[in-house]
């Protein structure tokens, strides 16, 4: 973990970030934070449990709908429909999680893709509910949120919260024997851990996580669309844990820097050539840097080491 | 029965069930073409290729640009219909050595993880060397109407799919259990070390299969292009069914792959009849249920 010292300093520069930056990098670190808790939600998973799902787009999406449904459909303020983000996800995960947790490896990824691709197909034709391919609109947090200052601040202290919180989820007894049951599954089952309970609780925690995400995402988007729900967005928290390295706590939030500068960067100058680029990325990554960015710079005083899988 | 025909009013129109029932099998044929070699690298090189349906838009925009550069002669559509995949095979022989190779050893998900970075880019490429505007393919002179089958029309190119069916399938299975190669081949999916303390050069191997798996798709994209608009997006719809065929039928299983995408096309032309909004779901749903009952799906291996 950082040192008290340097987080301190990261919140009073995040803190006071608004008095230098414009708004437009004001949106962009908004986007940072809401795309660090998706990635590193997922990464508990990924990184501390060893199972990698292709298909967390879908908690993702059932968080933003269920929130931006609350707010169009049946008129319930923000504040009020943004926490059932995390509860309409993480009934989802649930749901999906209690069959997919039965299966390892390539094929746990492929039924996680599949049940994401039924709930993008559901959002996409289900027009009377979801407004199909048109998405919601206007799905905006109140006045006093509104503003991208406003809106900064609070999605920078829900995203803080939900770190602390998984944080701890991590570092608490469940959270090591989930690394337990990562490293051998079999050996976890000799020393009484149910396995597949501690991997369904953490695919739900995951879920849930990603829901809030998705929540925040949709106010800060102002909209919903099918589009969140799509395989695509699914390689999204997978790539930015990748890029960060998936064997630190933090390393998906420091992918998450990385990447987003990255898209800005390149989609301002090429905006047809950022999935060429980023293909390009990934495959490097693959090939020349399994431990992620974080491993390349050697950061290892970051966080407590998660080790190889 | 009363019941079941006042739901499906059509089930008691023969000629409409039986063109329902072909043009699924044809449907099921550009599923098996993709899925086939999806299967046959997955069984002997282990990597889950998602780049298998770039492959498959790649072999139908090549399709395009060869319609377009041969002179209009009837021979042109057939000519380009050979050469187009072999544009494909090409592709997938220069990624198999310049990319694949270096990772064969590594976790099977930065293997997929690579292969989805090859979308990306493959989608890219084909953007900036085709331009964003769907492409068309005209059919073969002889081939562009429809006759009627008990009435009802049915498009005559879909009677050349149907008729090539038979045939890939036959040469298929005569390659596997016919030939060294095939042999070879499947001796792979078994135990790859074996096969190569036995002194066969898998790594060559590895090689072949993938070059003849990405022909297969270039293929069934060639072949589709004149029943489909070709455009960008092709990629990831045929990859999600065909990864949905791969899964029902069993990862690496021939067979497997044969019969579940014949079982998908009929699942998707009668989905449509059956529950118009929601048969790509039907179709997930069954992949699904499968996953949960086999999760190696219907003919192929535990997972070791």
């Amino acid at each position: 973990m950082l040192s008290a010292r340097w987080l301190g300093l990261l919140a009073a520069g995040l803190g006071l970030a608004p008095l230098v930056l414009p708004p437009f990098f004001l949106q962009l670190l908004t986007e940072i934070a809401i795309v660090g808790l998706f990635a590193t939600a997922f990464n508990l998973l990924m990184g501390f449990g060893g199972m990698v799902s292709f298909g967390h787009a879908a908690y993702f999406a059932l968080g933003a709908y269920a929130a931006a449904l609350l707010v169009r459909r049946a008129g319930v303020p923000m504040l009020l429909a943004l926490p059932v983000a995390p509860l309409a996800a993480a009934a989802g995960a649930l749901l999906f999680g209690f069959f997919i947790v039965r299966l390892t490896h390539t094929y746990f990824a492929m039924l996680s893709l599949a049940f994401a691709q039924i709930v993008f197909t559901v959002i996409f034709k289900w027009k009377s509910l979801t407004g199909g391919d048109d998405g919601l609109l206007d799905v905006w947090p109140p006045a006093f949120l509104k503003s991208p200052v406003a809106y900064y601040y609070f999605a920078l202290a829900v995203v803080a919260l939900c770190l602390l919180a998984l944080r701890a989820i991590v570092e608490s007894p469940f959270g090591y024997a989930l690394t337990a049951v990562r490293e051998n599954p079999r050996r976890a089952r000799f020393i009484g851990i149910n396995v597949r309970r501690h991997q369904l609780l953490a695919f739900v925690v995951s879920g849930a996580f990603s829901g809030m995400a998705g929540g925040l995402f949709a106010f800060y988007n102002g909209s919903v669309f099918p589009d969140f729900a799509y395989f695509t967005k699914s390689f999204e928290p997978l790539v930015v844990a990748l890029l960060g390295g998936a064997q630190s706590f933090l390393g998906p939030l420091a992918g998450a820097f990385g990447f987003k500068i990255l898209e800005w960067l390149i989609s301002r100058q090429w905006p047809v050539y950022w999935p060429l680029f980023l293909g390009a990325i990934v495959i490097a990554v693959v090939v020349a840097l399994p431990q992620g960015f974080v491993g390349l710079v050697g950061a290892r005083a970051w966080t407590r080491s998660a080790g190889r899988r | 029965m009363d019941f079941i025909t006042s739901l499906f009013p059509w089930i008691t129109n023969g000629p409409l069930v039986t063109v329902q029932v072909m043009s699924g099998l044809s449907v099921g044929m550009f599923l098996f073409l993709v899925s086939v070699g999806m299967s046959l690298i997955f069984g002997v090189t282990r990597i889950v290729n998602l780049a298998h349906g770039s492959f498959y838009m790649v072999g139908a925009y090549l399709m395009v640009t060869m319609v377009e550069i041969l002179p209009d002669r009837s021979w042109a559509f057939w000519i380009a219909l050979l050469v187009a995949p072999l544009g494909v095979a090409a592709l997938g022989g220069v990624i198999e050595v310049g990319l694949l190779r270096l990772i064969y050893r590594r976790d099977p998900l930065m293997q997929l993880i690579l292969t989805f970075g090859l979308i990306l880019v493959i989608s890219t490429l084909v953007l900036l060397a085709w331009g964003p505007d769907n492409k068309s393919v005209a059919r073969p002179e002889a081939l562009a109407g429809s006759v009627r089958i008990l009435g009802q029309p049915f498009p005559s190119y879909y009677l050349l799919v149907l008729g090539l069916s038979p045939l890939v399938a036959v040469g298929l299975w005569l390659i596997f259990y016919r030939t060294r190669w095939g042999m070879l081949i499947r001796a792979a999916t078994v135990d790859r070390e074996m096969l190569g303390a036995l002194g066969v050069d898998v790594a060559a191997l590895y090689t072949q299969v993938f070059v003849f798996g990405s022909w297969l798709a270039g293929f069934g994209g060639a072949l589709a292009a004149p029943t489909v608009a070709v455009a960008l997006g092709m990629d990831a719809d045929v990859l999600t069914t065909a990864f949905v065929v791969v899964v029902i039928g069993g990862l690496g299983s021939f067979a497997g792959s044969f019969i579940s995408a014949l079982l998908v096309g009929e699942l998707q032309s009668f989905g449509i009849l059956i529950f118009p909004a929601v048969s790509i779901v039907l179709l997930f749903a069954l992949m699904a249920v499968v996953l949960i009952v086999r999760p190696w799906g219907l003919l192929g291996r535990p997972e070791e």
